[in-house]
């Protein structure tokens, strides 16, 4: 099981869409399983990063934070979405 | 418009599940996804209902035994932003705000008046919001669904001013901001940093974000901040042991719960705001620059927003305390301070110093605005079936109770024709602004070609 973090400004708004756009691609793949998804706050990142494979954040992580970050951007504009999803898998060897 | 008045009066619960279903059809979702997208919001609306229910019957109380003992006189609870949402979206406004807002987008497009594609349109609630405040203080519907479409327009425009510097500062390329509440303070913003150029000595201050992030990152965290700020009611109410840890508990409780339940109405949204997305889309994807309007929430993470919000939230409480004439007990939306400041950023350049003054005045004068209209948020609350407990118990939130644009409206329509007319000019005025600079910028950006 591998375990994703989805951060934005408030842990509701942005990453729930970013969650449910993500669960739906990864679904149409056959992959969805292989993952759980937990949101968060941004600025609760720092304390909650460490027990993730990965971040996606729909907005600026600190540097301080050590797991790798994606930005989830495209999954609210629907820009480059298909490829961000690629990559997702791609770095978690899904 | 009595079909309409029924289904209102049914109350937010029932209402919302078959408006948004009906949406849903008519935008082209399925039936099965349609009526569970409703029925999300339904259990979205009982779920804030309950947490609210809590809040207010442990805090309310508790307010009131902290202006006997202490003479603390901060009797209206800050309920928060879920609460304002769901009382907008209750309203006949509310309950027609995201067809009004898809054509006031679509002919702003047409007409050249603004470059943004708003596709958050669970954002709509702000415009929703003010028109629901006009409907209430003015008693006219047809008032409050102008105030809320000139709303948008003004907040349209300035998203559109405000995009360069959010793609500066913020990173966030082809992305701009129309966020009700986060644009509201632009303005304000810009004249106050104009004005600190002046002041010598206080022009030069710098601050470093990181290092403020990490003395104040407790505040960051809802479950212990509002178990702290639970516990300290409790005594400053005289509470026993028992009763301040209850207070403790039930507080931190509430912090946690508001949100996950406004994330129900949000993911019953989503197949609503898809399908907006592709209708708008559908008809403007042939033009010159195009922004797409986001949640302000995608600004948060700069560091200068966080370290700034963090710093603001135990100071918001001791300006509660100490601001003459407030009677708001800031409590719910102390986590949504970084919303105030995030397009604050790139008109102070991301300086702390600067961004955090900005923040106390819109906080101070903001705890004001949430006083003066909390009668009538209160009473809009009761008309969207909220249990309000009642007697002396008023309630408001930051966002956005505190909103200086809500609330100008709400005055400003009072006068009613006078009101109205100056409204449309302000709106319309900066909307011909907009679509000169952009035909500017169309021919421009041709001549490069």
């Amino acid at each position: 099981m591998v375990k994703i973090l989805i951060a934005c400004g408030t842990g509701i708004c942005t990453s729930t869409m970013a969650a449910d756009k993500l669960k739906r691609e990864l679904e149409k793949r056959g992959k969805v399983n292989k993952v759980v998804i937990t949101q968060c706050k941004v600025a609760e990142l720092v304390s909650k990063a460490d027990g993730y494979d990965l971040i996606i954040a729909t907005t600026e992580v600190s540097g301080k934070v050590t797991t790798p970050v994606i930005s989830g951007l495209p999954f609210l504009t629907g820009v480059g979405m298909g490829k961000v999803v690629d990559e997702i898998i791609e770095k978690l060897g899904l | 418009m009595a079909m309409l008045d029924y289904i209102v009066g049914l109350g937010a619960q029932i209402m919302m599940p078959i408006i948004i279903t009906i949406f849903g059809l008519l935008l082209g979702t399925k039936l099965g996804k349609s009526v569970r997208a409703g029925l999300a919001v339904g259990v979205g609306f009982v779920g804030l209902n309950l947490v609210i229910g809590l809040l207010a019957g442990n805090l309310g109380p508790a307010a009131q035994e902290m202006v006997k003992r202490i003479g603390l006189e901060l009797t209206i609870i800050d309920v928060g932003w879920p609460a304002a949402a769901a009382i907008a979206f209750a309203s006949t406004v509310g309950a027609l705000i995201i067809p009004l807002g898809l054509v006031i987008n679509v002919l702003m497009l047409a007409t050249n008046t603004t470059q943004t594609v708003n596709i958050d349109i669970w954002n709509y609630w702000h415009f929703a919001f003010t028109g629901a405040l006009v409907a209430g203080a003015t008693g006219s519907t047809a008032l409050g669904l102008l105030a809320a479409g000139l709303n948008m327009i003004i907040i349209m425009v300035i998203a559109d001013l405000t995009a360069p510097g959010i793609e500066k500062y913020n990173g966030l390329q082809g992305v701009s901001l129309p966020h009700g509440f986060s644009a509201a303070f632009v303005p304000i913003a810009i004249v106050v940093n104009k004005m600190l150029d002046y002041i010598p000595g206080i022009n030069k201050i710098q601050i470093d974000a990181e290092d403020l992030q990490n003395k104040f990152g407790v505040f960051g965290e809802p479950i212990l901040m509002g178990t702290v700020i639970g516990l300290l009611i409790g005594i400053g109410a005289g509470y026993d042991l028992k009763g301040i840890l209850g207070m403790g508990i039930t507080l931190g409780s509430v912090l946690v719960l508001i949100p996950k339940m406004a994330a129900m109405l949000m993911e019953g949204l989503i197949p609503i705001s898809d399908a907006a997305q592709e209708f708008i889309e559908k008809r403007f994807n042939n033009r010159g620059k195009v922004y797409i309007g986001l949640d302000s929430a995608v600004g948060i993470g700069h560091p200068v927003t966080l370290a700034v919000s963090l710093v603001l939230v135990p100071m918001t409480i001791i300006i509660a305390a100490i601001l003459p004439g407030n009677k708001v007990l800031p409590f719910a939306d102390l986590a949504v301070i970084p919303f105030a400041l995030v397009m604050l950023v790139p008109i102070t350049k991301g300086n702390v110093f600067r961004t955090f003054i900005i923040g106390v005045l819109i906080i101070s004068f903001g705890l004001l605005i949430a006083t003066n209209l909390a009668p009538l948020h209160t009473e809009m609350a009761i008309n969207a079936n909220f249990p309000i407990p009642e007697g002396a118990t008023m309630i408001s939130s930051i966002c956005d109770g505190a909103n200086p644009l809500s609330w100008a409206f709400t005055r400003l329509m009072e006068l009613e024709v006078v009101g109205a007319v100056l409204l449309i000019v302000v709106a319309l005025g900066m909307a011909v602004y907009n679509r000169r600079r952009i035909i500017k910028e169309n021919k421009y950006a041709q001549a490069q070609v």
